[in-house]
């Protein structure tokens, strides 16, 4: 029989930043380990979002044949892409726990849960970027529109910075999540209103004066507009300047980011003490 | 055991039709409270009342952003408040051999005498009557969010347009839960056929829209009848005049239903013969 002495050991590392990335690289390798192993990826991935965008395109194809409007409609189907994976992965990722049966050893590892979950986070939003030019690809390609952008380095920044704020938000849904054992169907009730927030498919100013404020706190929001500005020429949305759409995404990002880490300390203490995570 | 015949151990139909009625009922109560893992208030107002219009609020925003008369704009707001049912009536009653699964009872069910039929429909007889409300909310919200006018309409009509959508997009979701006796799991089966209904079954876009080849397809799935139908009904058309397309519609379904009673015959068979009931 072989004891715990004889085992390899594990590839310590010193330092703060150093033990987190770690972590992190653990937590992302094996979330992409998971990810590819149950084929139901491809319906937030792929399915999902090229349905809608088919709809739309039948919708969009009695109205306009401007390749301006066409980018507009492939571009919004990518970051619908993205925010269904991110979502839909972020509401599952202890949700997955659950059912693997592998939530107390997780909760039981002696890192921060914060750190796990931020590495499956980053994974998920990850390949919902690679979801985005798949369905950009394809619209592309489906739709015969050039892709031109007005300016493709403000374009890059702005989609980075997006991934970025897509993330954070992922991160701040997985503590609201951790505590609810109905992750799936809370997913799948989210969906489309965030589609709508942030006026994936169509500027959020036609929506209610009333459900502004919502639309406004999403920081994609800010992300997708600056997108916009940055991608399509006489671009006309919110009466915002690209700089200041990356400048309220930025602040946005912070604070979800500060609010998740506080909340999961909170979350995950709260957790161990009452004990009933698993319980259904 | 009575009411056998010549004491050969036979039921008679009677006590056979008998017993089928008892299993389907104490299966449609089972089907409530044990089918339903997240059976909480809070859950059916969202199912009910929020997942229908958030789906309707999304295409009717992409019309008015397209310019599209308002007209169409109601057009699709009918057809989505009848497609959002898809979700309980579907996607829910696809996952009873999934939930099976995951619970460890599928064994338990499947060596049962019960009547086959009688326990399927009746666990999933809650979800008809689920997917009527969410319909008739979905219709409520047409009416008063976004303005389609019912002063012509047939409600008994509609009514019985609703009904018998829900019974036989039901009838949908068995035969994917046939499906799932033999996967691994339903779900992705479910969500690709939940995305086609909204693409094939003239929801946002009149069927005629869709390439010819395609056509066949969305007359074979019965919602694109119920769409129909629960249109014309708005309009004001009678229940005499809507038979002819409700007859089309209940045949589609009990095809359908025969073809999913044949696949669970013989994915149970190939069950037993295997034994690999719950093999991942």
């Amino acid at each position: 029989m072989v004891s715990m002495h004889d085992l390899p050991p594990g590839k310590r590392v010193s330092g703060y930043f150093a033990q987190k990335a770690q972590v992190l690289k653990a937590s992302i390798f094996l979330t992409r380990k998971l990810f590819f192993a149950d084929p139901q990826w491809v319906i937030p991935n792929i399915i999902a979002p090229f349905v809608f965008t088919m709809v739309a395109f039948f919708l969009f194809q009695g109205q306009t044949s401007g390749s301006s409007f066409l980018l507009y409609l492939v571009l919004g189907s990518g970051l619908m892409g993205m925010w269904g994976t991110t979502i839909y992965a972020s509401a599952n990722s202890i949700g997955f726990d659950r059912w693997n049966g592998t939530m107390e050893a997780t909760l039981a590892a002696p890192v921060p849960l914060s750190w796990i979950a931020l590495g499956r986070v980053l994974f998920n939003t990850l390949q919902g970027v690679l979801n985005a030019v798949f369905i950009l690809v394809i619209g592309l390609a489906w739709f015969r529109v050039g892709f031109s952008l007005v300016n493709p380095a403000a374009f890059f920044l702005a989609s980075v910075a997006t991934f970025l704020s897509l993330s954070s938000f992922g991160l701040l849904l997985t503590t609201v999540l951790l505590l609810s054992r109905k992750g799936g169907f809370i997913t799948n009730s989210m969906e489309i209103p965030v589609y709508i927030a942030t006026g994936t498919m169509f500027p959020i100013i036609l929506l209610p004066i009333v459900y502004l404020p919502f639309a406004f706190m999403l920081a994609p929001t800010w992300g997708i507009e600056a997108i916009r500005i940055a991608a399509l020429p006489g671009y006309v949305g919110l009466p915002t300047t690209y700089w200041e759409d990356m400048v309220i995404m930025a602040a946005e990002t912070f604070a979800y980011l500060g609010l998740a880490f506080f909340l999961f300390k909170r979350v995950e203490a709260y957790a161990k003490r009452i004990g009933t995570l698993e319980e259904y | 055991m009575k009411s056998t015949e010549g004491g050969r151990g036979v039921l008679s139909a009677s006590s056979r039709l008998k017993m089928a009625y008892r299993v389907f009922i104490g299966a449609f109560f089972f089907g409530r409270k044990g089918l339903i893992i997240w059976d909480s208030w809070e859950m059916w107002v969202m199912q009910i009342f929020i997942t229908p219009i958030a789906q309707m609020g999304f295409f009717a925003f992409l019309s008015v952003y397209l310019k599209y008369p308002l007209s169409v704009t109601q057009f699709i707001v009918v057809g989505n408040a009848l497609q959002s049912m898809s979700f309980s009536a579907v996607f829910a009653v696809a996952n009873i051999t999934s939930q099976d699964k995951w619970q460890g009872t599928l064994p338990s069910t499947m060596v049962t005498p019960a009547n086959r039929v009688a326990l399927f429909i009746g666990r999933a007889w809650f979800q008809v009557l689920l997917s009527s409300l969410i319909a008739g909310a979905g219709l409520l919200y047409a009416g008063t969010v976004f303005g389609v006018s019912f002063a012509q309409a047939d409600f008994l009509g509609v009514a019985v347009v609703v009904f018998l959508t829900s019974i036989a997009m039901t009838t949908f979701g068995l035969l994917i839960s046939a499906v799932g006796l033999y996967m691994r799991t339903a779900l992705i089966v479910a969500n690709i056929f939940l995305f086609v209904t909204m693409l094939l079954c003239g929801i946002d876009f009149a069927v005629s829209a869709l390439p010819i080849w395609l056509q066949p397809l969305s007359w074979a799935i019965p919602l694109t009848y119920g769409v129909e139908a629960v249109r014309m009904a708005i309009a004001g058309a009678s229940i005499t005049t809507l038979l002819p397309i409700l007859g089309w519609e209940a045949l589609d379904a009990a095809l359908v239903m025969l073809a999913g009673f044949g696949l669970f015959s013989g994915f149970e068979l190939l069950s037993r013969r295997t034994g690999r009931f719950e093999e991942y």
